[in-house]
């Protein structure tokens, strides 16, 4: 079976015809779904937990205070970087970035996803989220020096990835964060967020 | 940007490419054209809320097409616990086909049953791979695994479509 087969056998299941669809009809839903989830988030607002609301999966990271004694925004390219420490154990995290939510949290690593429902709900499924990972390999990539501390930038068409060494203290190893790019993150933002991670000692170092 | 404009913007992208989406879901679900359809509305809903990034992305159908994958790993997870799996024989299925179906059913029916007998991860692998045309690391990036896994997931899934559909040409001259 060559693969011009394969693609006109696959031609074969995909071209079934299919009746005319309006566009209205998905319109009116994904209407409906905006209306649904701005209620939630004015519902969330009214319990009034300082716009940090406990998932069953972890810590939402979640900041939708706009008003006054908000948070102080330290960084903000596409994603906004607040000051309000969160903590996903054994990391902890001294920034938020607004509009983000942890997703699992384990002893050698931590997701963070959009809130807009964009990505997968299935944790071992990285694409498009913050991927915070700790490990023994030696960092390599770009060299940025920012503040005394040393990071690493590397990355390939779909991914920027960011390393650091732990601070003393911390258990050894190298902390780094996969940014999807496209999602908003710039330079400046991302070291700003990988210096704001804190190791606990409850942390395990992953493999590869 | 202003909810008028997301909308215009919306229908128009679901005007231009809901047929392509549709087609790609048809492959990932089977043929299942229920079930397709539930993905793809989905994906629809789930773009309209997240327009800001699809206007962002180089190409909004290659968005598209991501989140549909997406939708439908999400969707086959749940389905497979509440839905009965297919696991007909391909060569039995067609065998119910009345004797009057032309090739272009048979054939269809048969690919639909060897896509049917594959896992969804594996389906995802061909349609990405083989549909689509995106290389090993496009499809490893889709679908958050190792280049590694794609690689071995497209060998045993073109394995089995190639046991299950070898028969094809002679099932169509049969039916011809």
């Amino acid at each position: 079976m060559t693969s011009d087969d394969l693609k006109h056998a696959l031609e074969s299941v995909a071209a079934t015809e299919r009746p005319a669809t309006d566009p209205a009809a998905d319109l009116a839903r994904a209407r409906s779904a905006a209306r649904r989830r701005t209620r939630r988030r004015f519902r969330a607002g009214l319990v009034g937990v300082a716009s940090v609301a406990v998932l069953a999966v972890g810590v939402s990271v979640v900041v939708d205070d706009d008003g006054p004694g908000a948070p102080t925004v330290i960084a903000s390219s596409g994603v906004e970087l607040v000051a309000k420490t969160f903590e996903a154990t054994p990391y902890t995290f001294d920034l938020t970035p607004r509009g983000w939510s942890v997703q699992a949290q384990q002893p050698t690593a931590v997701t963070i996803v959009p809130d807009d429902g964009s990505t997968s709900s299935d944790p071992d499924v990285f694409v498009g989220k913050l991927v915070i990972l700790f490990d023994a390999n030696p960092p390599d990539g770009r060299v940025v020096d920012r503040d005394g501390r040393r990071f690493w930038v590397s990355g390939d068409s779909g991914y920027t990835t960011l390393a650091t060494r732990t601070t003393p203290g911390e258990p050894s190893g190298v902390v780094r964060i996969q940014y999807p790019k496209g999602a908003g993150w710039d330079e400046a933002s991302m070291v700003d967020f990988l210096a704001s991670v804190h190791v606990g000692p409850g942390a395990r170092h992953g493999l590869g | 940007m202003r909810d008028d404009e997301r909308s215009s913007e919306f229908v128009a992208f679901t005007r231009a490419h809901r047929t392509d989406l549709m087609r790609t879901a048809a492959l990932l679900c089977a043929g299942d054209e229920a079930f397709a359809e539930d993905v793809v509305q989905t994906t629809l809903t789930r773009l309209y809320l997240a327009w800001g990034r699809v206007r962002r992305a180089d190409s909004a159908l290659a968005y598209a097409r991501r989140s549909l994958t997406h939708v439908f790993i999400d969707e086959a997870r749940r389905a497979h616990r509440r839905r009965e799996s297919v696991v007909a024989d391909p060569a039995l299925a067609l065998a119910s086909e009345p004797a009057t179906a032309t090739a272009d059913l048979a054939t269809r029916e048969l690919v639909r049953a060897a896509l049917a007998s594959l896992g969804p991860r594996q389906r995802a692998v061909v349609v990405l791979r083989h549909w689509h045309d995106l290389d090993v690391a496009e499809t490893a990036r889709i679908l958050g695994c190792s280049t590694g896994t794609v690689k071995s997931q497209n060998a045993r899934a073109l394995a089995h479509l190639r046991e299950h559909l070898g028969t094809l040409d002679r099932l169509t001259l049969e039916v011809s």
